[in-house]
């Protein structure tokens, strides 16, 4: 008998540090989502895109209410796979550079920049609402060929998914994110044409 | 510990477990049953031919709830099994082929939405593609309310055990609205309001008597919409 009681401190011991162990690390999270192909008109222009360092490596981070690190969410890759599935659908070619200076010397009709602004986070224990929701606000800037600014606006993306499925907070919020992507292509890819700057820019190509 | 001790504490769980069971089988003779009501309001005349699919679309648009992914499945699976078995085109699939036609933000909402959609070539030669004959948007959500009563579980080195009850009430309701692709019109709504109370008796083990509001609405509103897309 004495012996079980020893055996049961130490569990009871063990689980009681690995749980405060738990409580005080960061959660990391790394986005990660299918997104289909867009069933758009294809416009007749050949695009370069560039993805800066910050879009590439984009995080964010949510503190706890005691100011603490809570969860680490990695989201670049993520946007790069979205619009490496969206842009072909939407131009005539892509071509993915590394800086504006080399997508100017390939003589395309457009380069495109596209970079995150903000990100936010909306967890369910915070908000006291039923679902995880994710915000996200763009900048996408269009370049002419010798790199003058054509358009220069923002969008907006929201994702959310309900807490009733059962699942982990970490896959929650990969969800929420997606759903925030896709939300992101859908409007991008069917508004791209309707952005004034862009529209009048298209009008003097024809 | 002595033996007397640890004897007692074994015939009191014994009792303890029998009264538990006993409470179970009254409970469940009492309790966790469902009531359902459906209800159909035709607009239009429905049948569908050999070849010619449907789908089974969530509205997901709401900002404090969306339909869930896992009911529009059950719904879809009993669809396709049993007599008079409709085919089915999985959510997912036909949202990601239409992408970016049916996500939240820019799924049709009102059949004319859904005429101006089809104005896009692209669109319709996937609905073409798929065979679809009626896109069936399910609209709704289960509801948890009425929680009362507690449970306390202790551990110790004689056993475990958890003593107390709760108990609450779910209410499911789902519209599921049919869209004839071919006509452009809604054809009829079909109506489940499912509610029922669930217990949790704990005397030593917790013994769940859920009540499966969901899964019933998912039967009643499947069975229902297959009749109504047959023609019956």
């Amino acid at each position: 008998m004495k012996t079980t009681v020893l055996n049961l401190r130490n569990a009871v011991a063990f689980l009681a540090g690995a749980l405060l162990l738990m409580s005080c690390g960061v959660s990391n999270v790394v986005i990660q989502g299918s997104y289909p192909s867009p069933n758009v008109a294809s416009l007749p222009i050949d695009v370069a895109v560039v993805y800066d360092e910050a879009l590439r490596s984009f995080h964010y981070i949510e503190y706890s209410e005691t100011g603490n690190e809570e969860y680490n969410i990695a989201s670049g890759e993520s946007h790069i796979a979205l619009f490496n599935a969206v842009l072909p659908a939407m131009f005539n070619s892509v071509v993915t550079v590394d800086s504006v200076e080399e997508a100017q010397a390939l003589g395309v009709d457009a380069i495109f920049v596209p970079a995150i602004d903000e990100f936010q986070l909306a967890l369910p224990n915070k908000t006291k609402l039923d679902v995880f929701e994710v915000w996200i606000r763009y900048n996408m800037r269009l370049l002419a060929e010798d790199g003058a600014p054509i358009a220069d606006w923002v969008l907006t993306s929201y994702g959310k998914t309900p807490t009733e499925n059962l699942r982990g907070t970490t896959t929650a919020i990969n969800e929420a994110a997606v759903v925030a992507l896709r939300d992101l292509a859908s409007s991008f890819s069917l508004s791209f044409g309707q952005v004034p700057e862009v529209r009048d820019w298209l009008a003097a190509r024809q | 510990m002595n033996a007397y001790t640890a004897n007692s504490i074994s015939a009191l769980i014994t009792r303890r477990a029998r009264v538990g069971i006993f409470a179970a089988f009254v409970l469940s003779a009492l309790g966790a049953c469902t009531s359902t009501t459906v209800d159909e309001f035709r607009q239009g005349a429905t049948g569908i031919e050999t070849g010619e699919s449907i789908v089974i679309l969530g509205r997901r648009h709401a900002s404090d709830y969306e339909t869930r992914a896992e009911f529009v499945d059950c719904v879809g699976e009993r669809i396709t099994s049993g007599n008079d078995s409709i085919s089915v085109i999985p959510e997912r699939d036909f949202i990601d082929a239409m992408f970016p036609w049916f996500e939240p933000r820019t799924a049709p909402l009102r059949t004319r939405d859904l005429e101006r959609l089809m104005a896009e070539q692209v669109v319709a030669q996937k609905m073409e593609d798929f065979g679809v004959r009626y896109i069936v948007w399910l609209d709704g959500f289960t509801e948890t309310s009425g929680r009362t009563g507690s449970i306390s579980c202790t551990v110790g080195p004689g056993g475990a055990g958890c003593f107390g009850f709760g108990s609450w009430e779910d209410d499911s309701n789902f519209d599921a609205r049919v869209w004839d692709v071919a006509s452009l019109q809604n054809v009829g709504t079909i109506s489940t309001d499912a509610t029922g109370q669930s217990y949790l008796p704990a005397l030593v083990i917790p013994i769940p008597l859920i009540a499966r509001v969901e899964a019933n609405a998912c039967v009643r509103l499947a069975d229902q919409l297959k009749q109504f897309v047959n023609g019956e």
